[in-house]
Order: C-alpha cells, then structure tokens, then sequence
C-alpha cells in the first residue's frame, strides 16, 4: 500500500507530464477501443439483420457480392427452373423482386433503394416481423411503402410522389418498421414499376424460404449446380463471409491503432526514464538505506503501471462515449448500431494497457534498479 | 571473544582513472570500538572511500569488512543492503530525505522496507521523531523544513531500525553553526551501549566531540586517537 503510495506521490509530483502522458495512453485506448468496435457492432448487427430476414437465399447473377446491390440480370427462365424444380430442390415459397438504386450511394439522405415485389408479395414476406407504421404494407398496385429509417432520414411522408424515372412516380402509400436495419432502409414498389423503370423483364433477385428439414447451404449449393451463371447465397454463408471479412477489418483496425499504442507505450518509457533519471539520488538513498533491487524495480514497474492502468481504463471510457457518438450517426444514417464496445474488448483494452506500461516500465525499472549507490549519492 | 560489529582488515581500494589505477585506500585496517569515532583526514585522503567499504556502498580491491559478522567484502549487493538495513544507520551532508514523503514517513521508511506493521511504524516513527524535537513537524514534507530539521529528521531515519553502526558522513557541511551543534549533539548522544557512530569529518572542532580519531593521509591510517570528548 505505502509503496503505491509512494509511486502516486511521485506521479502527482510532476503533474503536468503525469496529465500528458496519461492523455496519450487514453488516446491509444480510447482509439484502440473505438477501431475495434467497429467490428464487434457489425458482429452484433449482422447477426441481429440475419435473423430479421425472411428468406434464407437469395439467388442473384454471378458476380454481384454477398451485401452488393444484384442488377436486373436473372432472365425469367431463371425463376421458370426454380419453380418447377422447387419441390425437388427443398423451396418451400420463392419470389423475385427487381431492384433499382437511385442516388449517389455514398450519402444514405439522398441514396433510395427501390426493391420491387411481385403482385402478392409485401415487405412482410422479406422480413417477417414488418409493421405498418403509417398507411398500408402493401404497395401494389401503384404506391410505395418507405422504410421507417428512409423515410425519417429523407424526410418523407404519406402522400409525397418518389420519382423513379422521368416517367414514372409513385405515391408513398405506406411507412413501415421492418424490424431490421437493411430493410427499413428500402423503399418497397411494385416489381412491374422498378422493371418498367430499368426497361427490363428480368429479375434482380429471387428470394427463396428452404422446406423444414432441409439446409439453406445444401439447397444453394443444389440451386448453382443446376442454373449456370447464378450465384445462390445463404444467410449463414453471408454471416460467415462477414466474420471473414470483419476479422480481416480488426486485424487492419488493430494495426492501426498499434501505432497510437506504440506512441503511447514510448511515451510511458519516456515519462518513466526521465523520473528515474531525475531521481537517480533518491534511488541512491533508498539503496544506502537498505532497498533491494527487487523494491526500487517495482517501485518503477508500478509507476508505469498505474499510469498505463489509469490511461487504460480511461481510454476505455472515452472509447465507449466515442462508440455511442458513433452509433447515434450510424442508426441514424443506415438503422444500425455499427460500434459495440463489448466486455471482452473491455477487458482485451485493458490488457492491451497493462502489457503496454508492463514494456514501456522494464527498461526504466531495469536502469532504476541497477543505480550504484555511490554514483547515485555522488560520493566517488 | 566477543565478535567484532565493525571491522576491516587490510582493506584496499584501486580505481581506474584513465590508463593509471590510483589506490584511494592502502591496507586500512581497524576495529571499531563503541561510541563515537571521527574519521579525519584533508580532502581526497581516502575518508569516503572507508566510509563506502565499511558500509558496503562499495566493495574493496582487497582485504575484508565485517559489519555486525557479515562479511560485507564477500556478499552480492542485495545481501549487502539486507546487512545495512538490519544493522547500519547513515545520516549524509545533503540529508537525502525522500522528497515525496512527509517527515514521518521518511522516517518509516526503513520500517516500511523492514516489514515492520503500518501502526507500529507509525508508533516508532513518531517517538523518534519526538526524540529529535520534531515531533509538530511530521506531517511536513522535506521542503517544508530548514536544513537543520532535515538532519534531525535523517538522524530519526538512520535511528529506526535500531542500528548498531551510524555511519555519518560530514553531517554538519550544510548547516549554519547553531543547527550544525544541535545535530552534533544529537549524533553523538546515540553513541550508547554496543552503538557505534563513524563519524567522517575535517572539521577539527567536530572530530573533538568523538571518543577517538583516526587520521587517513593518503589512503593510509597513520594515527590512531583515544580521547576525551569535548
């Protein structure tokens, strides 16, 4: 106790390098703490998005990525196959919709997604938990059902007219909160208008429910063998493409902040090497009196410690007001929470912390421990 | 016989400056009898070079210390601090106190490094801190104190743990003269029992306070004094 007394004494001592050097270590943290956030909240969402999706798989043309946007580029032989094929495939229910996207893609306010449904279909059958907010669910036959996010987001109300074309428009009939922050994200029309506005007959995507009993990847990897050109992805291999991509994304996230922890490490050397240079006759008496090596080594160790520590977990703190500020703009821009400061990487900040005054305090320790008593006192 | 607390034989000291080896001390040796003894000489005799074998600061070219029956010439370093923690005291010229502990602490600190429990430190700490006349000044960080308190707080320090040596090294250079003879006072009235005080010094007016004198001239012990103390 009295010797973390004493480290705390000596620290408060030179209180303006003390403040800096922990201001860099709540830095490395707190940005530490934030990059890798980043890849828990998309744990979290994409999970949570995966079992607010209706449809198991979605058979799109080869090429177009597991979260991309599919073109119009499934011919209606496509969706013949299927259907006459279902029973034997495992479908259970299967439909396609056409998709269009309007906008620059970058900034969600002016981006507008248009999924057209087929006649019978409404965004209940994407994604099951769907509620009417405003209006009616279903857009057909000439109407358009916004998205709860989209319509918060770009500001629109029942009655406003959407312009697909300069031909065409429609009237938003219906808000909905699907429940999932993809799909209230979109804005629901009739599959006709987004084909009429592509001037396509063809498909952007079929969605497709798999029978009980049988194995989304099983059925897909079926669906590829049998129609060439197509690409059938399951929602468990999205998830599993996501935790391979999200895991790259911490590995690049966590070298980057390592060199915010780099800094902030050499900063702890140095803030400890310069009070061991500083004190190098206290250390001398404290050796005169009687101090082992193995004292005056921890003494040292615990300074760096407990600034690493206290930066540590302050970091953390600032991480989590950092993730939140995060979240307010991501659930606001795309309906997801993307930041998660989850326990354990509460717990591998801290970690992360600790080893960093752990590093940064041996050398120092190592010097301050090895201070010849004579040469400390000046006595030669 | 009773063995010896303090005693070096033929204790030598070489150090290297540049290409030549210059012999700082030449085949000292003596052993310390209770009460004071004033290790005089003119600057450069080899004074402080004793002073850091006899208390295991450093370690001889030749010959053997013995402090308390521990062969200080022949032990690591950190047995050497183990042996000055349980039987040496030092008080210096600059008082050295712990610039971030109160006075009180400073004093404890010996305790602290001992194993000593918190209350009992605290109880110790304070009667010699009282014993000194300081007892109102523990709470005051060094700082706080003139020089003279300082001392008085160093000597409460070298006097925790009990010592059977105190080793003084010119303990009165910074001091004006009023607070220079309180602390002489002081330091010589710990000269009790089987206690002894080494007391290095080239003040001829200090050195006469001591039971005895030796005199170092160029590393070499050429006289030894029994006196009265003045």
């Amino acid at each position: 106790m009295e010797t973390f007394l004493l480290v705390a004494r000596n620290l408060k001592a030179r209180p303006v390098r003390s403040l800096l050097t922990l201001l860099g270590i709540v830095v490395a943290t707190a940005s530490m703490v934030l990059f890798l956030s980043f890849g828990e909240g998309l744990r979290k969402a994409l999970s949570a998005e995966m079992t607010k999706f209706g449809p198991q798989i979605r058979v799109v043309a080869e090429g177009t990525g597991t979260f991309g946007v599919p073109n119009p580029e499934l011919g209606p032989e496509v969706l013949k196959t299927l259907e006459a094929q279902a029973d034997e495939l495992g479908i259970a229910r299967l439909f396609p919709a056409a998709v269009m996207m309007k906008g620059s893609g970058f900034d969600p306010a002016t981006t507008f997604l248009f999924y057209g449904l087929p006649e019978g279909i409404t965004p209940k059958d994407l994604a099951p938990a769907a509620k009417v907010v405003a209006g009616r669910l279903d857009p057909h036959p000439d109407g358009a059902v916004v998205g709860k996010q989209k319509a918060e987001q770009s500001r629109l109300t029942l009655g406003k007219t959407l312009r697909l074309s300069r031909k065409i428009a429609l009237p938003i009939v219906g808000i909905v909160d699907a429940g999932s922050g993809f799909a209230n994200s979109f804005i629901f029309v009739p599959m006709e208008v987004v084909q009429r506005a592509l001037n396509t007959t063809n498909y952007s995507v079929v969605l497709i429910y798999v029978k009980e009993g049988y194995a989304a990847d099983e059925v897909a990897e079926k669906i590829e063998a049998l129609i060439p050109g197509v690409d059938a992805q399951s929602t468990t291999e999205a998830v599993k493409y996501a935790e391979r991509a999200i895991r790259i994304g911490d590995v690049i996230r966590f070298g980057i902040s390592l060199i915010a922890l780099v800094v902030g490490g050499l900063l702890v050397a140095n803030t400890v090497m310069m009070s061991v240079y500083e004190r190098i006759r206290e250390f001398g008496v404290m050796r005169a009196i009687g101090a082992r090596r193995g004292f005056i080594f921890r003494l040292v160790l615990l300074e760096a410690l407990l600034l690493a520590l206290s930066g540590g977990a302050l970091g953390v703190a600032a991480g989590i007001a950092g993730s939140q500020v995060v979240n307010v703009y991501t659930t606001h821009a795309v309906g997801l929470a993307l930041s998660a400061v989850t326990p354990r990487l509460v717990l591998f900040s801290l970690l992360v912390a600790v080893s960093l005054g752990l590093v940064a305090g041996v050398i120092p320790a190592r010097v301050a421990s090895r201070i010849s008593v004579i040469e400390a006192l000046g006595r030669i | 016989m009773e063995a010896s607390v303090l005693r070096a034989k033929n204790l030598t000291k070489r150090y290297r400056q540049g290409e030549t080896w210059i012999e700082a001390l030449k085949g000292f040796t003596y052993d310390f009898p209770p009460g004071v003894t004033a290790v005089v000489g003119p600057s450069g005799s080899g004074k402080t070079t004793l002073l850091n074998l006899l208390a295991g600061f450093d370690t001889p070219s030749e010959g053997e210390v013995h402090l308390a029956g521990h062969p200080l010439h022949a032990l690591g370093e950190d047995e050497r601090a183990g042996v000055r923690l349980a039987h040496a005291g030092f008080v210096f010229q600059s008082w050295n106190l712990l610039p971030t502990l109160t006075a009180l602490e400073n004093v404890a600190f010996p305790l602290l490094l001992k194993g000593v429990p918190r209350r009992e430190r605290t109880e110790r700490a304070q009667a010699l801190l009282a014993e000194v006349g300081l007892e109102r000044r523990a709470g005051h960080f060094p700082n706080q104190l003139s020089g003279g308190e300082q001392q008085r707080v160093a000597i409460a320090r070298a006097l925790a743990l009990d010592p059977l040596v105190l080793f003084a090294d010119e303990p009165t250079g910074n001091l004006d003269s009023a607070a220079g003879s309180r602390v002489l006072e002081l330091l010589v009235r710990q000269a009790q029992g089987e206690r002894r005080v080494v007391l290095v010094t080239h003040e001829p007016e200090i050195a006469a306070r001591a039971h005895r004198i030796l005199k170092i001239r160029d590393g070499r012990l050429v006289e030894v004094r029994e006196q009265r103390p003045a």
